[in-house]
């Protein structure tokens, strides 16, 4: 049933985090939720879809939960709490927020409570990833393990143990007051970023989870940008995906090979996206308060906005490359800039910067960076040189469609090189 | 003279606890009650519960997990009243957790007193172990510079939050206990060779995990040292 599956990522998140906040219990929390949606599987084909999904679903996920509590006597005070909760609801799916806690930085959505409890520094990186992805977008443990390449043993077993941390070592279940909003945002940032990031990479796995993955990102970031009005590098971080998934289409071609940004058929792009990508990024940058994300989104948009590769505005991207790595400090960046400059600027210059780089030492054993050089050096016509990096670079590469990229490459520096 | 004693265990410590773990443990805490010797103890949990905390370059650095990888977790602790550290080691000989992983002996260096905490906490707040330690990445120098803890103290102890602490004699002076009597081992120096050691610690009771990492990150070892939280077990809690 498409509507439903429609539905349940939309109300998913909201379901478990009110259930959450009402129980204490995690597990209850995503029981019940699944219990609703079965309900809703099973009815919503005769009965129809009922006027207000959302609320529908609310009621019939509180109402197993009143049940499963009445059963184990113990929760005497949560059961009147959610009975309580269930007398004031007033029919929309969005008003779980009945107490209006004004120690939550002005805000007031249960998913947000939980997006920042799923992404508490205490939790290892992996562990926030697995949780938020789980009860916040109802993708199942099996389905996280096959995104993530693990048994779905081990990450059932990353699963309760987060949750028993949350609860052993009582990491709060509630949105951060606003002084420590600055220091706590960045976090849930780099946990959906990392979820996007997993899914738009083709590190290998199921495409269709991979292209789910970023969806599902792109979701909760919109929520997130939505509940913290002013924090300009969730818009920023939004926009970044946006620009990203609009050329998701042309990334890859039909034998599924890597496509570069330079080949990719710009007329493929998805352009209500990018427009969307572009209010969202001009959202971000009338706060002032400039962030890597928005620097990032800033280059993404600037790809963007070329009709063709050739018009791409590289010294404009150069200029937003070297704000970045001022920001972030990031060795990855410099490289990445080092390729925006060899466009501006022209090969030699590209060239002169990586080889500074390469002095560093901090990329070493990084398929890119003799990529980069090998790329530098084929422009230059140093074919010889070239191939030999080529040859590196695909020694290094991870996946299968960069090896091949980079084999076709070093294949053409040859054959120059032979023709000369 | 105060000494802690550190119990240390392998991850799969639940198991161990048979009929003549808990029989060894009944004893020993009626001999140390009995006696007055014991002041205050508790078993803790294990090193997937625990967070650590940091301050380096200002900016506040929280991850999961404990101050080192060790083979053995902290799993407990005791404060016991001793006239020597031999005293002090026979009683770590007779601890079950001596034959179930190991119990590293320390003095305490001063600090305030430990007490015996009668009172379960108040409602709504949960128990964390603070746990003090070196960290062998951060010069000498800096070390050296590390503001004094008096001011911290004070403000917590003002606060309601910390309950007792003190610094540990430097692990030099420790003593680890491994194996059952008669055949328990006696060696010099902590339960675990990491570089990273336990200094210091304080017991602080906390509305939630925010404000213990608030409170750790306060110490002034936060800025050249680890400060660990892990959260107290209730005995006989899963």
């Amino acid at each position: 049933m498409a509507v439903l599956d429609g539905v349940f990522r939309e109300e998913w998140g909201r379901i478990t985090a009110a259930l959450i906040h009402q129980t204490g219990d995690w597990d209850l929390a995503e029981e019940c939720a699944q219990d609703a949606f079965a309900q809703a599987l099973r009815r919503w084909p005769g009965d129809g879809v009922p006027g207000r999904p959302g609320a529908w679903l609310m009621t019939v996920a509180r109402n197993a939960a009143i049940d499963r509590l009445r059963r184990s006597r113990t929760y005497r005070a949560k059961v009147e709490e959610l009975a309580v909760m269930a007398g004031r609801e007033t029919g929309t799916s969005d008003d779980a927020e009945p107490d209006g806690d004004a120690d939550d930085g002005g805000v007031a959505d249960e998913r947000l409570r939980l997006i920042f409890t799923c992404c508490h520094p205490a939790l290892a990186m992996e562990a926030r990833v697995a949780l938020t992805l789980r009860t916040l977008t109802g993708l199942s443990t099996a389905e996280i393990a096959r995104a993530f390449l693990v048994p779905e043993a081990t990450m059932a077993k990353r699963l309760v143990r987060a949750k028993q941390k949350i609860a052993h070592a009582r990491i709060p279940y509630r949105v951060p007051p606003a002084s420590a909003l600055p220091q706590r945002v960045p976090g849930v940032l780099t946990v959906l970023y990392l979820v996007f990031n997993e899914g738009y990479s083709a590190s290998g796995g199921d495409d269709v989870i991979r292209r789910d993955l970023c969806d599902r990102a792109v979701a909760l970031t919109q929520v997130l940008a939505e509940l913290l009005p002013d924090e300009p590098e969730a818009k920023g971080l939004l926009a970044l995906m946006l620009f990203h998934r609009a050329r998701q289409a042309a990334r890859v071609d039909d034998s599924g090979d890597l496509v570069t940004l330079e080949d990719q058929d710009r007329s493929r792009w998805d352009q209500a996206q990018i427009s969307l990508a572009r209010r969202c990024l001009e959202d971000a940058f009338a706060a002032r308060r400039p962030g890597q994300y928005q620097m990032q989104a800033a280059i993404a948009g600037c790809h963007a906005a070329a009709p063709t590769a050739q018009a791409t505005d590289w010294p404009r991207i150069a200029r937003l490359y070297r704000h970045l790595a001022d920001m972030t400090g990031s060795p990855v960046v410099e490289l990445n800039r080092t390729v925006a400059v060899g466009m501006a600027d022209g090969p030699a210059a590209g060239l002169a910067l990586l080889e500074r780089l390469e002095a560093g030492g901090a990329l070493a054993g990084y398929y890119l960076l003799p990529a980069t050089r090998a790329d530098f050096l084929r422009r230059l016509g140093r074919n010889e040189e070239a191939a030999d990096a080529y040859a590196e670079a695909a020694r290094l590469a991870g996946t299968s469609p960069e090896r091949r990229f980079l084999n076709a490459r070093l294949a053409e520096v040859r054959s120059r090189d032979a023709g000369f | 003279m105060q000494y802690m004693l550190i119990h240390a265990g392998a991850p799969g410590l639940d198991d161990a606890w048979n009929d003549e773990a808990w029989a060894a443990l009944t004893a020993w805490l009626d001999d140390a009650i009995g006696s007055g010797v014991s002041i205050e103890g508790a078993p803790l949990r294990l090193d997937a519960d625990a967070t650590t905390v940091k301050v380096r370059d200002g900016q506040l650095v929280v991850t999961d997990g404990p101050y080192a990888e060790t083979k053995e977790q902290v799993a407990g602790y005791d404060v016991i009243e001793c006239a020597s550290m031999e005293e002090a080691v026979g009683w770590a000989r007779r601890h079950p957790h001596s034959w179930m992983g190991a119990v590293e002996v320390r003095a305490l260096a001063g600090g305030s007193p430990v007490v015996h905490l009668d009172e379960p906490p108040a409602a709504g707040k949960t128990r964390y172990m603070m746990l003090v330690c070196t960290d062998p990445t951060v010069e000498p120098a800096q070390v050296a510079r590390v503001e004094p803890v008096e001011p911290w103290v004070a403000e917590m102890n003002g606060r309601g939050t910390r309950l007792f602490g003190s610094e540990l004699e430097p692990t030099g002076s420790a003593r680890t206990v491994r194996g059952k009597d008669p055949g328990a081992i006696v060696t010099d120096g902590p339960f675990a060779e990491t570089k990273e050691q336990i200094a210091g610690f304080d017991v602080l009771e906390c509305a939630d995990l925010d404000e213990a990492i608030e409170v750790a990150a306060k110490h002034p070892m936060a800025r050249a040292g680890i400060v660990e939280v892990r959260p107290f077990r209730s005995l006989g809690e899963e």
